[in-house]
């Protein structure tokens, strides 16, 4: 028979453990680091015979950006387009933007990321895609419909961008690497740490290639929460696990910073979800949405 | 007594008649209570005796499981231990709510303090506050805040480490403080010799007393100020940290000078219970920790100066201006050997008389 003592001693030894679980705190990751980020991007073709945009010296250069700073930038062209015109841009980007009911967001957004995108010389075009039913939000529908317009448009690299998330490293280029990439791995509601380690939402980077291999993201996540650690399965099982870059790069401020539990436990749909993302997804997106050319941005009506 | 000699169970003891009783019937067969409610019927009124026999009966089934026989523990004991959680679950209402409770409970402490040390000196009320307070704490912290995803494995190390060594200090100091010799023992069997101060509420005689400190229910001397002063600072660690910790989880947090993390906006914390709470613990730890620096940076000027809390108490409002500096100190020794006397105390040191 074991004596108290050392059942004491056992009872101690389980709740230390317990209470230091690693997954019970916010992780440290794997990153690219700064002197690297460079060699990972991956550009487009030549467009004109002008000398090619410096990329090296935006993400070397990096600084951290104010966000009451004043947003003096180029006005886009018409649908919220924009290339630079002193130099040829090597990386072109749709960032894509789901939406509902948000319009004071989505005017500080619009400010600050065409401020944001014009000082790393990007040929960049926003897509707000704007949910018009009155069922529950659905971000991963939207996002697909947001990315089917870009990639019929010829966009190599989508960035998947939510509407409430504004970067502050200036050098945090908004460009596609070999792999997927979860950009906003810092964010200030999270205290700039990473709550757990497949977490893959927020904002993203990911080639269209990548995105139309996976399927895109289930058009099934009505409500809050789910669809990016969906997102992240369809990842890992087609063998492209994301990468991040250094936190240096990566923080991100959270407009309204409304407190949601992160928590890496709703795996509920979604083990169906993963194993059949190749009847449900893009290509079973349905064609019912519009285009819409706005001042700063192309707005997607879809439901 | 009773025959029955076989080892109690936690949940029995052995009442005020010597008979032995179980805390589950603790609400069964009362005799006072019994013929006081029926003399209240019967329009007698509730007899004099009846009330104080029905008191000591409650007093002493008021118990808690313990090994070998349930423990009798005293009301004033037991009260933090409502006291404390109450205050916590109402004030994450809202903030008003928080005003309120905080004050209410600052106004009890106030009252309750001169009431519990003139009427029951050796009350356990304030060591049990503590304790429950500690626990509190803590368990917010570990069950609320660190399952929000936010602070890293090496923050909750560092709170953790912080807090083993207040805890160590504050069981190294109680221990000192009971291995003083006690109340007329003699000189040869308490270990050292000189004069001490006695302090009637630990029952001990304590070399150099400085004063009696209720939250910690433990004499503070030359023996253990030393490690009063350790727990102190350790307790102002953990309490600071974990408060910045769980203010920047639940609060919006901005980077100060690109070193720290602070809170800046908290507009939203009462949304959510867990949060309220989160909040209402760092709020209640930064009170604690502002009282505690305080206290700490009074012990550090007494032991610089020479002096004890008592004679600080003693001089005149001037004479404190002052720093005690121009005023009679008997213990004083210089400033690096009244540091010294409290930093290397020994059992077998002798008091120069």
């Amino acid at each position: 028979m074991m004596s108290t003592r050392n059942v004491w001693i056992i009872c101690g030894i389980i709740v230390t453990i317990a209470i230091y679980w690693p997954t019970r705190h916010a992780r440290r990751y794997d990153y690219i680091d700064l002197k690297d980020v460079y060699k990972e991007l991956q550009f487009t073709n030549k467009l004109s015979h002008l000398r090619n945009c410096n990329y090296k010296d935006v993400i070397l250069n990096n600084s951290d950006v104010e966000i009451s700073e004043p947003k003096n930038y180029f006005t886009p062209e018409h649908g919220g387009v924009h290339k630079p015109n002193h130099c040829n841009p090597l990386i072109k980007v749709a960032v894509i933007v789901p939406y509902r009911n948000r319009s004071l967001q989505l005017e500080t957004f619009l400010n600050y990321m065409h401020n944001f995108l014009q000082k790393q010389y990007l040929f960049y075009r926003i897509f707000i895609v704007n949910q018009v039913d009155s069922l529950p939000f659905n971000r991963a529908k939207m996002l697909n419909y947001g990315a089917k317009v870009a990639i019929d448009m010829d966009f190599p690299c989508l960035i998947l961008h939510d509407v409430d998330l504004l970067p502050l490293n200036s050098g945090n280029i908004y460009g596609c690497v070999s792999k997927p990439r979860h950009m906003s791995s810092s964010v200030d509601t999270f205290r700039f740490n990473l709550p757990y380690l497949t977490l893959f939402g927020g904002v993203v980077a990911i080639s269209s290639q990548h995105f139309r291999k996976i399927n895109g993201l289930s058009n099934h996540f009505y409500g809050w929460g789910g669809e990016d650690d969906d997102f992240y399965k369809r990842l890992t099982i087609n063998d492209l696990s994301p990468c991040r870059f250094t936190p240096v790069l990566s923080r991100y401020t959270m407009l309204f910073h409304k407190k949601e539990k992160a928590s890496p436990n709703r795996y509920d749909n979604m083990e169906k979800s993963a194993v059949l993302h190749k009847s449900d997804g893009l290509s079973t997106l349905p064609s019912n949405y519009s285009i819409k050319m706005e001042k700063l941005y192309t707005l997607i009506l879809a439901s | 007594m009773d025959s029955d000699v076989s080892p109690l169970c936690c949940c029995e003891y052995f009442d005020n008649n010597n008979e032995r009783n179980h805390i589950l019937a603790c609400c069964c067969s009362c005799v006072d209570l019994d013929e006081g409610v029926e003399s209240l019927i019967t329009g007698h009124g509730f007899p004099e005796q009846n009330r104080s026999r029905l008191m000591a009966t409650l007093q002493d089934r008021l118990r808690i499981p313990w090994r070998g026989g349930a423990k009798q523990v005293s009301f004033d004991a037991i009260l933090p231990v409502f006291i404390l959680p109450l205050m916590f679950i109402l004030s994450s209402i809202s903030l008003w709510w928080t005003i309120f409770s905080f004050t209410a409970v600052v106004v009890i402490l106030a009252s309750v303090f001169r009431f519990f040390i003139k009427t029951i000196p050796q009350t356990k009320f304030f060591v049990v506050w503590t304790i429950t307070s500690i626990i509190i704490l803590y368990v917010i912290f570990e069950l609320i805040v660190i399952p929000l995803l936010e602070i890293l494995f090496e923050e909750n190390v560092l709170l953790s480490v912080f807090f083993a060594t207040f805890l160590l200090c504050f069981y190294l100091m109680k221990q000192r403080n009971n291995s003083l010799g006690r109340i007329g023992e003699s000189e040869a069997e308490s270990g050292f010799v000189g004069t001490g101060t006695r302090c009637y509420i630990c029952q001990v005689l304590v070399p150099d007393k400085d004063h009696h400190c209720v939250w910690f229910d433990c004499c503070v001397g030359r023996h253990n100020q030393c490690l009063f002063i350790l727990a102190l600072i350790f307790a102002i660690a953990s309490l600071v940290y974990s408060s910045n910790l769980t203010l920047t989880s639940v609060c919006h947090p901005f980077i100060f000078y690109k070193t720290i993390l602070l809170p800046d906006d908290c507009s939203d914390v009462y949304q959510q219970f867990e949060l309220g709470l989160s909040f209402v613990s760092a709020l209640y730890s930064l009170g604690l920790a502002t009282i505690l620096l305080i206290l700490l940076l009074h012990q550090i000027l007494l032991v610089s100066v020479g002096l004890t809390s008592k004679e600080w108490r003693n001089l005149s409002f001037c004479a404190k201006c002052f720093l005690g500096l121009c005023s009679k100190r008997p213990h004083n020794l210089g400033f690096l050997r009244n540091w010294g006397r409290i930093m290397c105390w020994k059992r077998s040191y002798t008091i120069p008389r």
